[in-house]
Formats: C-alpha cells, sequence, structure tokens
C-alpha cells in the first residue's frame, strides 16, 4: 500500500507542491516566531549576565521590600575575607556629567573594581584609570566629546554648599573638574548597550562622584563575588549566604542572569504568544488549502482507488493511503518550512548584526528541540487533520466506480444536516454573547473588561460558525455576483457557471481568504473608529490644536523669555495653520475671600481667542472685568460668579470669576487687565488653530521643524492626535503585516484551486476550444474566475470585517468616548483591489496551463 | 508500396454525384492535397498521414474508415484545423487551414466548423439550450430571430423540445448526443466532423444518431465527415472512404454494410500483404 501511495504522490506531485507551500509558510511563521523569541531572550541574557563579568557568585536583592538595609561598605568588605573568596566588589553605578567645549554627554560610569575578572568592560586602547583625574571612556562617548586618548574632559560637579542663614540649608554649587582620558573601554556583551555604554573611573574617584551627588549612605545593590581558583563554589556559595543579611540572596553567575532577565522577557513571552495567535491563524488556513487540495486529489483518483477497492483494497487502507499521504507531505513541508523558518531568522540576525543597533545581537541563530519539534509537529499536524475529511471521502469510492465511463467525477457534496445546525448554534450563541458584550460595556463601571472578554469570546464564536456555514450560503453570493458578471460576457459567463460546478470547493477557496481579509477589515475599521472616536475626546479636552509654550528661563527678568517673533511669524507662514493666536503671561496671586492660590495669567482679546478655539463661544464672556478661570486653577473654591481679587507685580484688579474650559493650567484676562497687573509681559506663549484636524501630523512635525532652535512645550489636541495616530498607525501595519501571512496562503490556495479546476475540465477546456473559444477568452475565463473567488472572499471578508470592527470598537471604547463609527473607506478598497489583483494574478500560471490544452483532446476517449 | 497501393486503384477517386440533389458536388466542401502528419523524430518518425489527397463534396455524409492506427482520426484533426500539418494543405472551402494561425483556427472552427464527440462533451453546467447555443455565444452574437428560428428546426427535428431546460447529466446518452449534433448545427457550419459519434452509445440510440445525422444532410443542406469504425454506422453515410497505413485505400460509394465489410476485408487482405513492405520502411 505505501508504494501505491508513493506513487500516487509522484504522479500528483505539482498538486502536492502547491498544497505543501501554505504548510511551508505556515510553519515558517511558527518557526521564525519560536527562533526570534529565542533570540530575544538570549541576547538579553548576554546582556544581562555580561554585568556580572567572571563574577562565581553574585549577592542580590531578592525582595527589595524586606530587605531591612542595603549592604554597607563595610559589609561588603566583610565578604572580602570569607574564605575561598578572592575578590568581591559591590556595584554601583555613578552618573558623570561630562563636557568639552560645547557637547555634553550623561554618562553611566563604574569603579575599576578589586580584580579585573570582576570588571565586565574591557580597555581596547590606552589603559583603566590609575588616579582620581582620570577616567576611561566608550568610544562613542569620545566621539561625542571629540576627545581622544591622553586629551581630557570636563566633569561636572554639583556640590551641595551648606549655609545656615539659607532657608533651605543650603545650596548647589556647579563646579568643574578636569578628567584625563586613559583609555577606550568596549563593552563586548552588551552589559551597559540600553544605556550607551560607561565610563570607568578608579573606585575612590567613583566614591566621590557618588558623594558629590548623593548624601545618603552609599549602597550597594549587588556584590559580585569571586572564588578563589579550584575553591569549591557551594562551600564559598555557603559562607557568603552565612555572611549577608535577609532579603538578599546569594545566586552563580547564571541564576542571577536567570532571575534578572525572567522579568525583563516576561513581556517578550506576551508578544511571542501574540504573534503565535498569528501563526495560528496562518496555520488554519493552510489546513483549508490542504483539505481542498486532498478533496480534489481523492476525486481525480476515483477510477484508480475505486480500481484498488476492486482488486480488494479495504476502506481502512484507502483512508490509510490518504492518510499516509498527508503525513509525509505534512512531514516533508514543515521542515521545509521550519528551514525557511530558521534561514529568514538568520538573515535577519546577519542585517540586524550589520546595522549597529547598538545592542549586541547573537551572530546566529539556536535551533533547540522545542524550537524545531514544535514547528515540524504543528505543521505536520494541520496537514494530517486537514486530510481526514478528504480521505473519508476516498473511502466512499465504491468499486463500481471503475467500471463507469470516465468521466468527471461529480462532487456534488452535499454539505451535512450536522454540519448546519453547529453552524447555526455557534453563530446564534456568538451574536448573543456579542449583544450581551455590548450592553454589559453600555452600563461601563468595571464591567469593560468583562464585556471585552465575552465580546471577542462572542465573536469568535460566530465568526467560527459563519466560517463553518460558508458552504450553505457563499456559494448562492458568488453565483448571484457570477450571474451579474456573466452579462459581460462569454468569458465571465462560462466563470460564473464553472464557480457553480463545485460549490463546497468554492466556498473552502473563498472561506480561506475571507478569513485573513474579514481580521485585516476588522482591525482596519476598529482602528479608524477608534481614531475618530478618540479624537473627538481629545477635541472636547484640548480645545486649542497646538499651543506653544516657551521654556526658556530668561534669569535677569525671572519669567519665561518671549518666543522670538520671527519664529511665530514662520508659523502663520506655514500651509495647514489657520490661526495663530499670541499670548502674554504673569504670574498672580488670586484671593477670594479666605481661599487663596497663584496662578498664570494669560492676556488674550475675545476675538482674538476665539479665532484660536474651534468652539469661539468659550471665550463670549471676557471683558475687562472679568477672569476666566479652568476648574484646575480654581479646584473648584473659586466658583463661578465669585469676585477675585487678582495681584500682578505691578498692579491689583478685582475680577468676576467666569469658569470654564479653557485650555492650559492658566486664568485668562484681556490684555488691558494684564497690562493692569504687569507692565512688562512678553508673547511667552501661542495657540495654533490648523485648517485641517485630519492632516494633523504634518503640521505639528513643520511646527517642531520651526521651533528646533528654541526651547518650547508643544502640545494640543493636534499633537496629542498625531501621537495617538502614529501609535494606531504603527499598531494596525504590525497586525496587517502579520494577517497578511494568512493573506498569501489563502491566495496560494486560489491559484490551486483554479490550477485543479483547469486540469480537472482538460477536456472541456479542449472542447471550448474546438468549438471556437479562443486562448485569449479561455485565459480570461481562469481569470474572471480567480477574481470571482477571490473577490467574494474579500468582499464579505470587508463586511463581517465592518461589522466586527465596529461591535469591537463600541464594546472596547464605549466608556471613555463617544463611538463614531468610522468606515476606511480608502483601506477598505484597498483591501478589495488587492484581493482582485491577486485573484488575477493568482490565474496566471492556470489559465496558461489551461490555454495550452490542444483542442484534439476533446476527441481524446479517456 | 506501390505495388500495394497499385491493386487498390479500382477503389480510388469514385466520388458519386447524385441527381437528386443539384448542388451537391459542385465543389469540394473539404479538400486534402498532399497532407502529411509526421510524429517523432529521426528513427522514431512515424507517418500517420502520407500524403493524402482526398476530396469531400459538399452536402454529403461522408464517412471515413479504417482500423485503429491507420490515420483516420488524424486526417480529421488535419482538416478541421485541430491539429498542424507536417507538409501538405487541407481545404475547408477554399481557406488553406495549414496556413492559419492559431485565433484564425479558433475563428474558422467557430464560425465554418462544427464537431461532434465520441464523449458527447457537454458543458456540464449549462442546460441543453445554452450547450447549444455556444458557439453563438462565443462568437459573442446574441441569439436573433434567424438563430432562434434555426435553432427551433434543429431541436424538432432532434427531437428535443421537451429537454431544452435539461442539464446534460439529466440526459440519456443519445440526448446527449443529438445536443451535440444540435450544438454543432447551429452556426450553420460549411462542414461538421463527427468523430466516433455512436462510440459511447448503445446500439439503438446510435442508430437514432445516424439517421439525424443523415437527415441533417438530406434535409438541412449540411456536410458531414464522419469517423467511424463501425461497418455499420459507416452505411448511413452516402460515401466511405477507407483509410490505411496513413493513406487513402479506398473508396465505396453508396454503402451498404455488407459493402463496406467487403471493402474492410480487402483492406485486411491488402494490410497482410503490406506487413512485408512496412517492417521494409521501418528499417529504412
Amino acid at each position: 500500500m505505501i508504494r501505491i501511495t508513493l506513487a500516487q504522490m509522484r504522479r500528483s506531485v505539482g498538486r502536492l507542491t502547491a498544497a505543501g507551500i501554505a504548510i511551508v509558510i505556515g510553519t515558517a511563521f511558527v518557526a521564525a516566531t519560536l527562533l526570534a523569541g529565542d533570540v530575544l531572550k538570549r541576547a538579553s541574557y548576554d546582556s544581562v549576565a555580561a554585568a556580572y563579568a567572571d563574577a562565581t557568585l553574585a549577592v542580590v536583592v531578592t525582595d527589595p521590600y524586606s530587605a531591612p538595609e542595603s549592604l554597607t561598605a563595610e559589609e561588603v568588605d566583610a565578604l572580602g575575607d570569607v574564605d575561598g573568596v578572592q575578590a568581591v566588589a559591590g556595584r554601583q553605578n555613578a552618573y558623570l556629567t561630562l563636557g568639552s567645549g560645547t557637547s555634553q554627554v550623561f554618562q553611566p560610569a563604574i569603579g575599576v573594581g578589586p580584580d579585573p575578572a570582576l570588571q565586565p568592560l574591557t580597555v581596547t586602547e590606552g589603559r583603566f584609570p590609575g588616579s582620581a583625574v582620570e577616567v576611561a571612556l566608550p568610544a562613542s562617548t569620545l566621539e561625542l566629546l571629540n576627545a581622544s586618548v591622553g586629551g581630557t574632559v570636563e566633569q561636572q560637579v554639583e556640590t551641595f554648599v551648606p549655609d545656615p542663614d539659607d532657608e533651605d540649608g543650603g545650596e548647589w554649587v556647579s563646579s568643574t573638574q578636569d578628567l584625563t582620558v586613559t583609555g577606550v573601554v568596549d563593552d563586548p556583551y552588551g552589559a551597559f548597550a540600553t544605556q550607551g555604554g560607561a565610563a570607568v573611573l578608579t573606585d575612590e574617584a567613583l566614591e566621590e562622584t557618588l558623594e558629590h551627588n548623593n548624601d545618603s549612605e552609599k549602597i550597594f545593590s549587588t556584590v559580585l563575588v569571586l572564588a578563589e581558583p579550584g575553591a569549591d563554589v557551594a562551600q564559598v556559595r555557603a559562607a557568603v549566604e552565612a555572611e549577608v543579611a535577609d532579603g538578599y540572596e546569594v545566586l552563580t553567575k547564571d541564576e542571577a542572569a536567570a532571575s534578572a532577565i525572567s522579568s525583563l522577557t516576561s513581556g517578550a513571552n506576551v508578544l511571542t504568544s501574540v504573534i503565535l495567535g498569528f501563526a495560528a491563524i496562518s496555520l488554519l488556513v493552510a489546513a483549508l488549502v490542504i483539505s481542498n487540495t486532498f478533496q480534489v486529489l481523492v476525486a481525480q483518483r476515483t477510477r484508480v482507488l475505486a480500481l484498488l477497492r476492486c482488486v480488494g483494497a479495504t476502506k481502512a487502507q484507502l483512508r490509510a493511503s490518504v492518510a499516509l499521504e498527508a503525513l509525509i507531505l505534512g512531514i516533508v513541508s514543515s521542515v521545509a518550512g521550519f528551514v525557511l523558518g530558521a534561514g529568514l531568522v538568520q538573515v535577519a540576525l546577519v542585517v540586524v548584526g550589520r546595522m549597529d543597533v547598538g545592542i549586541p545581537v547573537p551572530g546566529t541563530i539556536a535551533v533547540t528541540v522545542a524550537s524545531l519539534l514544535w514547528p515540524v509537529l504543528i505543521g505536520t499536524a494541520v496537514t494530517v487533520v486537514a486530510s481526514l475529511v478528504p480521505a473519508r471521502a476516498a473511502t466512499r469510492v465504491a468499486p463500481l466506480a471503475a467500471l463507469r465511463p470516465a468521466d468527471a467525477p461529480a462532487l456534488t457534496g452535499r454539505a451535512g444536516k450536522l454540519r448546519g445546525a453547529a453552524s447555526l448554534l455557534l453563530v446564534v450563541g456568538g451574536t448573543v454573547a456579542l449583544v450581551g458584550a455590548l450592553l454589559l460595556s453600555r452600563r461601563g463601571g468595571g464591567n469593560v473588561e468583562i464585556a471585552l472578554v465575552i465580546g471577542i469570546a462572542g465573536g469568535a464564536v460566530s465568526f467560527v460558525g459563519i466560517l463553518l456555514g460558508a458552504v450553505f450560503w457563499l456559494p448562492g453570493v458568488v453565483s448571484r455576483i457570477g450571474a451579474v458578471l456573466a452579462r459581460s460576457g462569454v468569458s465571465a459567463r462560462l466563470a460564473a457557471a464553472n464557480t457553480g460546478r463545485n460549490p463546497r470547493r468554492t466556498a473552502a477557496t473563498s472561506t480561506a481568504l475571507l478569513i485573513g481579509v474579514t481580521l485585516v477589515a476588522m482591525m482596519s475599521v476598529g482602528a479608524a473608529t477608534a481614531r475618530t472616536s478618540l479624537t473627538g475626546t481629545l477635541d472636547d479636552t484640548y480645545p486649542v490644536d497646538v499651543s506653544i509654550g516657551s521654556q526658556t528661563w530668561d534669569e535677569t527678568e525671572e519669567r519665561n523669555a518671549a518666543l522670538p517673533a520671527a519664529t511665530l511669524a514662520e508659523v502663520d507662514e506655514l500651509d495647514g495653520v489657520a490661526h495663530v493666536t499670541r499670548l502674554e503671561s504673569t504670574d498672580a496671586d488670586l484671593v477670594v475671600g479666605e481661599s487663596e492660590t497663584t496662578a498664570t495669567v494669560r492676556g488674550v482679546s475675545a476675538a482674538d481667542a476665539a479665532d484660536a478655539v474651534r468652539a469661539s463661544e468659550l471665550f463670549s464672556e471676557l471683558d475687562d472685568d472679568t477672569i476666566l478661570l479652568p476648574w484646575n486653577v480654581g479646584y473648584g473654591e473659586i466658583t463661578d460668579g465669585a469676585t477675585v481679587t487678582v495681584t500682578g507685580p505691578d498692579g491689583e484688579r478685582e475680577l468676576t470669576v467666569r469658569e470654564v474650559d479653557v485650555p492650559g493650567y492658566a486664568a485668562l484676562v484681556t490684555p488691558a487687565t494684564l497690562a493692569a497687573l504687569d507692565t512688562s509681559t512678553v508673547v511667552d506663549h501661542a495657540w495654533v488653530r490648523l485648517v485641517d484636524l485630519d492632516a494633523t501630523t504634518d503640521t505639528v512635525t513643520d511646527i517642531r521643524g520651526v521651533f528646533s532652535d528654541t526651547a518650547v512645550e508643544i502640545s494640543g489636541a493636534a499633537v496629542e492626535r498625531a501621537t495617538m495616530q502614529e501609535i494606531i498607525d504603527t499598531f494596525l501595519a504590525v497586525i496587517v503585516g502579520l494577517l497578511a501571512i494568512a493573506v498569501i496562503i489563502a491566495l496560494i490556495g486560489v491559484a490551486n484551486t483554479l490550477a485543479l479546476s483547469v486540469i480537472e475540465r482538460r477536456r472541456e477546456s479542449a472542447t471550448l476550444r474546438a468549438i471556437g473559444l479562443s486562448r485569449r477568452q479561455l485565459r480570461a475565463t481562469l481569470a474572471v474566475e480567480g477574481m470571482l473567488i477571490a473577490g467574494v472572499g474579500a468582499l464579505l471578508g470587508v463586511l463581517l470585517g465592518l461589522v466586527y470592527g465596529w461591535l469591537g470598537s463600541v464594546i472596547a471604547l464605549g466608556t471613555f468616548a463617544d463611538v463614531t463609527l468610522t468606515v476606511p473607506w480608502r483601506d477598505l478598497t484597498l483591501v478589495l483591489v488587492v484581493a482582485l489583483a491577486a485573484g488575477l494574478a493568482a490565474s496566471v500560471l492556470p489559465a496558461r496551463t489551461a490555454a495550452r490544452t490542444s483542442p484534439v483532446e476533446a476527441l481524446a476517449v479517456e | 508500396m506501390h505495388g500495394a497501393h497499385s491493386t487498390l486503384e479500382i477503389f480510388v477517386d469514385t466520388t458519386v454525384y447524385r441527381p437528386d440533389q443539384p448542388d451537391a458536388g459542385t465543389s469540394p466542401a473539404v479538400r486534402a492535397r498532399a497532407l502529411t502528419k509526421l510524429y517523432g523524430r529521426g528513427e522514431g518518425t512515424v507517418r500517420a498521414l502520407d500524403g493524402v489527397d482526398v476530396d469531400f463534396a459538399a452536402g454529403r455524409f461522408t464517412a471515413i474508415m479504417g482500423p485503429s492506427g491507420s490515420g483516420k482520426s488524424t486526417l480529421m484533426h488535419l482538416l478541421a484545423g485541430l491539429d498542424t500539418a507536417s507538409s501538405g494543405q487541407a481545404f475547408i472551402g477554399d481557406t488553406d487551414v495549414t496556413q492559419l494561425n492559431d485565433n484564425e483556427l479558433t475563428g474558422l472552427r467557430r464560425d465554418r466548423v462544427g464537431f461532434v464527440f465520441q464523449s458527447f462533451n457537454l458543458l456540464p453546467m449549462f442546460t441543453a439550450e445554452q450547450n447549444i447555443t455556444l458557439p453563438v455565444t462565443l462568437a459573442g452574437a446574441k441569439v436573433d430571430a434567424a438563430t432562434k428560428e434555426w435553432l427551433g428546426t434543429l431541436v424538432e427535428t432532434l427531437g428535443l423540445s421537451e429537454r431544452l431546460a435539461h442539464r446534460p447529466s439529466e440526459l440519456s446518452g443519445g440526448q446527449q448526443q443529438r445536443v451535440a449534433i444540435a450544438r454543432a448545427l447551429i452556426a450553420r457550419p460549411e462542414v461538421v466532423f463527427a468523430d466516433e459519434p455512436t462510440g459511447n452509445l448503445d446500439s439503438r440510440s446510435g442508430a437514432e444518431v445516424l439517421s439525424f445525422l443523415r437527415r441533417s444532410v438530406r434535409e438541412l443542406g449540411r456536410t458531414i465527415i464522419m469517423v467511424t469504425h463501425d461497418p455499420a454506422a459507416a452505411a448511413y453515410a452516402d460515401r466511405v472512404v477507407l483509410i490505411a497505413d496513413g493513406r487513402i485505400a479506398g473508396d465505396i460509394a453508396d454503402p451498404t454494410p455488407e459493402s463496406v465489410l467487403a471493402g474492410l476485408d480487402a483492406l485486411r487482405t491488402f494490410e497482410s500483404t503490406a506487413q512485408g513492405t512496412q517492417s521494409q520502411v521501418a528499417g529504412r
């Protein structure tokens, strides 16, 4: 039987290859995810472990809350006297502010340490520092400071000088100290990669720096212990353990690194799981493609199978034969998929390794048993499971079929009642859950998370139901749309008729595409809805599109420096900027009865302010005798209608309070009122209204560019919106990218189905050619067929995605934003166009095969 | 080879002109001139058709007969423009089909030639009527009044009136073949080629189909060339062309099953006598 199976596989090698590609891609996805996850873990492990240098043991805080106090210098020294310990090094990180000329670098620094084995950094040029006025620096820092070995850099030192007369008890004084650069240090394993490398000082200089920066007692969070050569590690460990306080733990270097990293990588693990979820979707789609292929293979082999039954093969043998075929295909494809995935990750490593990303990346992937076995097992299992239904179909072939005339096997494939019932049950159940989740989220409160979980479950269940039932309704949709198309010409008419011939296969092929497209559409609808809904909420929070505040302190005037008039004029000129309102300000005391507060008071005319905001009625009440107070200035104590005494540097006014939602933490008065409070104000703030809030990103970038040389704070709805848009867009791009793999597999399925149809309809194609169908018409028929199958899958996917995306948005966002259901027309159209183009592309090869069919074959009798 | 050929000279070119069909035979509908088809190359070259000259008169029902491998199917393929000739010419009317490119051939098959296949070759997803009108649809033409009238005539003649809305799977073999005949005739082609049209039918349906073919020649004035190996089927034709070893080996006018059988017997004798020479040819 095995020989027969293999012989049959040889005959169908082309079909099997096409189906195998689906599994190859799916498995490669899984393998690449697992391997990349491993690489991430290893890179962070290497980096963490590198900080421990060649230490034998590390004393670390395991419970920062119960550790009574940190290890002191004496306690650290005491550890050095433990038997078998060669050296100990308390790990302290200091931060240096280094300068040279105009450049300044903020640099972590560590001590040389008592033993080279406990030093994670190496010297590549020169030597480690030997005195308190020497330093060794990473090459990148030297470059930034434009310094070299033998030269000097300036260290800025802040010293607290006690002064009993000062109300703060003293004063911080800045001074500088010259340090001679003695060497260039390298961080071969990236112990400090995330901090931009580390400088090395002598231990004394490091302590001094720490004392300067921090007047509290010197503490050590980690102590590295180097055992004497040949000492028994377990004994040394026990001895050190006896010495340290509670809350500390003595770990070997590996244990310490592993424990430090477990917290770091839990995030990476979550990421890996999420990506594996997408890989699962790809594999599900691949399973549909495989199942389809095997169904056709069985149909094509009806005569052979019947012949085998005639000569005595049992049903079980036939089933086993198909399953064996799937097993072989699964193993071969999965292994190929693993190799492909591993290759991709390896290529990525090489590319990343060439680019300087700052973090040392392993040069090669490490294939573990798990990262090899899982993808291969999963890929094989998916293939075998997908072949079970076709395998059962193989057993249904009657021995008599061998004797019937060799007409194309009619696969009417009546869908079972069980399937229909299950589908209906799932759809109804899922919909009920979705509606329930919707109601729950409407009630708000802490129910949102529960509602989300129920909603996701309901969505998933109903979607599975829809997919299960696809065979009942999808062919109908295809034939309706096909009927419309059929009027356009004979090719379309043939194509439409052809898609209706095997409803089950058409349904399965379309469904494979529908899955990916639904998810893509859902994500893009969700993203668009989130975007508009959240920006609606933002508009309410920030009435001003962009708010620019001066951040430069004018020492002499003791106020924020003015925003340069020329720069503001430049903003005025920008495309996309509708209006710039300039505001002057002063600090004033606000007194109402007993309550007193200090606030920034800004001057703006009602008309000018109204031009700056979208809700212009906000400022209608502003006149020379009023002060507009945002709630957060008055803190509810200064209420609407109260009379407040406002005292500025140069004057005092009695003003009536109007509480409004004005932007920023500042009160507003008219310019005349402001002048009465302070005679020397400058323009230190500006409000900018943009022409189009939907095209904010570019304008915000432009404004940032104008102020690149001036210290300002740029905020506001447009800025928030731009930032949020970026986050949503990135998120969407990543998800769509991951789902694209499922879509690609589905398109392979479309090509595969078309190719199989071409083979099945070989004689029909020849007949059509014989009675006058041109090659071009035949190719067009296949093209229309491909586009019809892909287009319907995509169209239905888009519709389903719309529904799910909207429902999801309402459930997820309903409590904190007014959800405005948004249709991302551009994205959805793009999805449809891509699907149609891909359907067309998928038809190219099969159509060429079909067009090569000689009309003579119509006359051939099998 | 020459000697063997000359013994059968008496059969050659005995086209019968029928007085009861005035337009018949005035000009041949289909002609072959030195038509040759080679398969393979070098040592293994097979001469499937070896310089065939033959005329098929318009308005006639001609059968091509011969043992399997004789080249009768190849001759039909070349005449119908389904396959390309190695050398020589094949004419439909005044058109040399050997000179046409694929698109021109497609147009020729669509507008000027009809086919009836052994396995019917109906499109399973279309109804009988849709199958019949397919060549018209393929030409991009609407089914106009004239076509409808012609369709009515065909359907009535072929007894398909009750069956037009049925799909092929709902029709018997004989009905399917009658649909195929209607399809072949719908575009009023200059010639219809039928390849073993009764090969997949029981004898009663076969007889029915053959009489329909004959009626469409006699009553509807069509030209039919039928390839068959069944003497009883060939007897329905007006003329039988015998072919053997890629050459015309005989010609029987007004055949009866008996005269066809006699012709075939002669052919077998010819074959056995020719066997020696054939091995010589192969050895050359």
